[in-house]
């Protein structure tokens, strides 16, 4: 029995060791660096500004080394960076833009027409990987008439020009070959330090915008929601992009840390087929709507943070219709829907779900219940997130998809027009991909805005798309940050304004 | 065995395991190109992606083209972002093997503590011997995330002695700030030491009950002496076997770790490989891990080999 001594004494001793080598609180944030903790993964995590970023760490850093030509403000109007303004001609097929003269890049050479160009070939020839953004755009016809006049062709008539260079036309050196290591920039700040997952940006006194407030960031991509929130509720960051409703609600009345909401962000639509049984019945679409208890979504899944859906996917976008009346819960006109399309002993449907983003098999197991109440008995199928977005994704008749704040203009690009890779609803109407061409050829703002209010509004009579709410985007700061950008979408990735209250 | 045999079997098994790793990747449905295109491209732009990054030829060739350019010093591409996988595990590999090796500093102690205190008390009916007993298997059992959330609610959240989460310093190193590692390596260690010391706890016992030694603590020879010289020598070769399998363990369960508390090592990088079906750089990380896991047992093996030499009798 002596024997037992000796070594529980080694362990008690090891344990001793190891925890009086760890201090105690982390020291107050220093006042001139902003901590940034965002959502990125080191697996994806890229140097390369125009192929699928998926990491929002890496926008960020691209944001903060490059110029654009052009962002979106938090109202959705656009905001002119490295572009001053655009022309167009007639026909709405031939657009000259002309550039500021004061750019340069990291290296001292001034920022051209060529390198834009180049710059917006590249992302052009990624289309597979970054969605098509670029795909409005005849870039071989597109030139450089000087070294600060683009003129950009597009395929079609296309007045919304500015906003389709809203996303990321990060410009880099004509000729930019390898992106194994950052390419020279000519944005607001330098990388001065660190790596992919963390890294440390210093402002450029050069920079042709207004100074910065904050003379150095941390940018660092952490996966998990909850080590982001834990990041700065332990001050050891100073903003947590990305947290959990739970983690916002659990900080309420704590006075060191703020949540910046960011409207209608998330979105768990529940898709529905056109072209298969029984969703090819626009009753039973209808039925399904009906069957929705929205509030109970939004309230389960989001926790009440966001706002109700009505069925139109782009809420927060400026040519959103703002008088389609909401839609509510209609038990009894849903089972007489059902019943008028043959459906009355009932219906039994299988819907598919995932874990990729937070709540969305919550969701679809409310909405299976809600549903059943109207007499459609739903069995809910959860498949693994590796390959929800190959197999399921645009694939299956009834499942729940994903879309993250993005314009209405991208949504149709990808998801709506006839000719989108990943018509998900199978929303295959000549007439609609008519108006949306029509719309895009419309050069007074005003009526382009109501014709495409009008396509949306389409959708949401018609459609195959159940959006039941829209999720706010929910930051945690720590409570001295100010100006976090808080507008849906792209804007949010530029951050050069943020600053730490003294 | 003699030490060029010794080799040989650990060659054979490594190119063995990049085999079994490559293969296994490459049979998971879904590819690198559906993970790039998000499921939002063409199939003729998938296709030509495919053909860009080789994708297109049999896995046979890709495997060959792989191990030709390892010869080379050369691990390839990112098959999703196109970085060389040698600088992106390079980024990330002292971050893993520092918390590995502060996990392996305490589980080794435990292990053998634990194996002692179950060995000692195996076969006895004493009271101490069941609640030891179930503890341990219950810590063995304990799924890291569990462990964790448990760790970081008790030091970090009651305690305030801990942070929660491990951000390493930008550029910096992990000991720069070593109290980052002391929950994850606790989180890695308590759950690895609990198993490791339910498989080294029967050699202890087993020893233990060796004539020589109860003819020693008749002699009248202390404890630690007992201990030491007719007790530890045998336990050297089983114990070096079994915390060469628990540092493969433990740098398995790094992957959930490094997660939980926004560590940025392999794990974290591995987990994300897999799921997106980069195979060059989740055949770079199962080769680092086979390495360490092999080293271990090359270690053992010479122990056992020298002690079998030298053994008392």
């Amino acid at each position: 029995m002596k024997l037992l001594h000796a070594p529980s004494g080694v362990l008690a001793l090891g344990l001793a060791v190891s925890l009086s080598a760890c201090g105690g609180d982390e020291p107050a944030a220093s006042g001139a660096a902003l901590r940034y903790v965002t959502v990125g993964a080191p697996a994806t995590a890229t140097h390369d500004p125009h192929g699928g970023i998926i990491n929002q760490s890496d926008l960020v850093r691209f944001g903060l080394l490059y110029d654009v030509l052009t962002k979106p403000r938090p109202d959705g109007t656009t905001e002119m960076r490295l572009a001053t303004s655009f022309t167009p001609d007639a026909k709405l097929t031939t657009w000259t833009v002309r550039l500021r003269t004061d750019a340069t890049f990291s290296d001292g050479r001034p920022v051209r027409a060529a390198d834009a160009l180049f710059s917006l070939r590249r992302v052009h020839a990624k289309a597979a990987e970054n969605f098509g953004r670029l795909l409005m755009f005849d870039v071989a016809r597109s030139r450089a008439v000087d070294d600060h006049t683009l003129e950009l062709r597009t395929t079609a008539p296309y007045a919304e020009v500015p906003r389709a260079l809203e996303s990321i036309s990060f410009v880099v050196p004509d000729g930019t070959r390898t992106f194994d290591r950052p390419a020279p920039g000519s944005g607001p700040y330098a990388m001065t330090g660190g790596d992919l997952q963390n890294t440390v940006l210093e402002r450029k006194d050069a920079w042709w915008g207004e100074r910065p407030p904050t003379r150095r960031i941390e940018v660092r991509a952490v996966i998990d929601p909850g080590a982001r929130a834990q990041a700065v509720l332990s001050r050891q960051a100073d903003v947590a992009i990305g947290v959990n409703p739970a983690t916002a609600r659990q900080v309420k009345g704590n006075e060191d840390v703020t949540i910046v909401h960011r409207p209608a962000m998330t979105m768990y639509p529940f898709v529905m087929r056109l072209d298969r049984e029984p969703f090819d019945d626009p009753r039973v679409r209808e039925a399904i709507k009906l069957a929705t208890d929205r509030r109970e979504l939004l309230d389960k899944v989001f926790l009440g943070y966001g706002r109700l859906g009505n069925d139109l996917l782009t809420p927060a976008d400026p040519s959103s219709p703002g008088d389609v009346p909401q839609r509510t819960r209609d038990l009894a006109q849903a089972r007489d829907l059902l019943r008028q399309a043959g459906h009355g002993d009932g219906l039994t449907l299988t819907l598919s779900t995932t874990t990729s983003y937070p709540g969305m098999d919550t969701a679809a197991t409310l909405f299976g219940r809600q549903l059943g109440e109207a007499g459609i008995t739903v069995k809910v199928v959860n498949e693994p997130p590796d390959t929800y977005w190959t197999e399921v994704f645009a694939k299956k008749d009834f499942y729940t998809g994903f879309f993250g704040g993005i314009p209405f203009l991208d949504v149709a690009r990808v998801s709506l027009l006839g000719s989108a890779p990943t018509n998900e609803t199978a929303w295959k109407r000549p007439a609609w991909d008519e108006g949306f061409a029509a719309a895009l050829a419309t050069a007074d703002p005003a009526k382009r805005r109501a014709a495409l209010g009008a396509l949306q509004r389409e959708i949401h009579d018609e459609g195959g798309y159940v959006v039941w709410a829209a999720g706010d985007g929910l930051d945690l700061t720590s409570a001295k940050v100010a100006d976090l950008p808080t507008g849906a979408g792209f804007g949010s990735n530029f951050i050069e304004r943020t600053r730490l209250l003294p | 065995m003699t030490v060029p045999r010794i080799l040989a079997r650990l060659s054979a098994v490594a190119a063995l395991a990049s085999v079994v790793v490559f293969g296994a990747t490459a049979l998971l449905p879904s590819d690198a190109v559906d993970a790039r295109t998000g499921g939002r491209a063409t199939a003729a732009e998938q296709d030509r992606l495919r053909a860009e990054l080789g994708l297109d030829r049999p896995v046979w060739r890709r495997y060959a083209d792989w191990v030709t350019g390892l010869a080379r010093g050369d691990a390839g591409r990112s098959l999703l972002t196109g970085r060389p996988v040698g600088d992106v595990v390079a980024e990330r590999l002292p971050a893993t093997l520092t918390l590995a090796g502060a996990a392996m500093a305490l589980t080794v102690p435990l292990t053998v503590a634990l194996a002692w205190l179950l060995g000692a008390t195996a076969g006895r009916r004493s009271r101490a011997a069941r609640p030891v007993g179930g503890l341990v298997t219950v810590a063995a059992a304990l799924p890291q995330v569990v462990l964790a959330a448990l760790l970081v609610t008790v030091f970090a959240g009651l305690l305030r002695a801990l942070p929660p989460v491990s951000l390493l310093p930008a550029g910096g190193s992990p000991l720069d700030d070593p109290a980052l590692l002391v929950l994850p390596a606790l989180t890695l260690a308590i759950p690895s030491a609990a198993y490791g010391a339910t498989m080294l706890g029967g050699a202890v016992a087993d020893t233990l009950r060796r004539p020589h030694v109860a003819a020693a603590v008749a002699r009248g020879v202390p404890a630690r002496q007992v201990a030491a010289r007719h007790v530890l020598p045998f336990l050297l070769a089983p114990a070096l076997r079994i915390f060469a399998l628990l540092a493969g363990g433990t740098l398995a369960a790094t992957a959930v770790v490094e997660t939980f508390f926004g560590y940025a090592g392999l794990g974290e990088l591995l987990a994300g490989a897999v799921a997106s079906r980069d195979v060059p750089v989740v055949q770079a990380i199962a080769l680092a891990a086979t390495g360490v896991v092999l080293a271990g047992f090359l270690a053992a093996d010479l122990a056992a080999a020298l002690t079998d030499e030298e053994r008392p009798c």
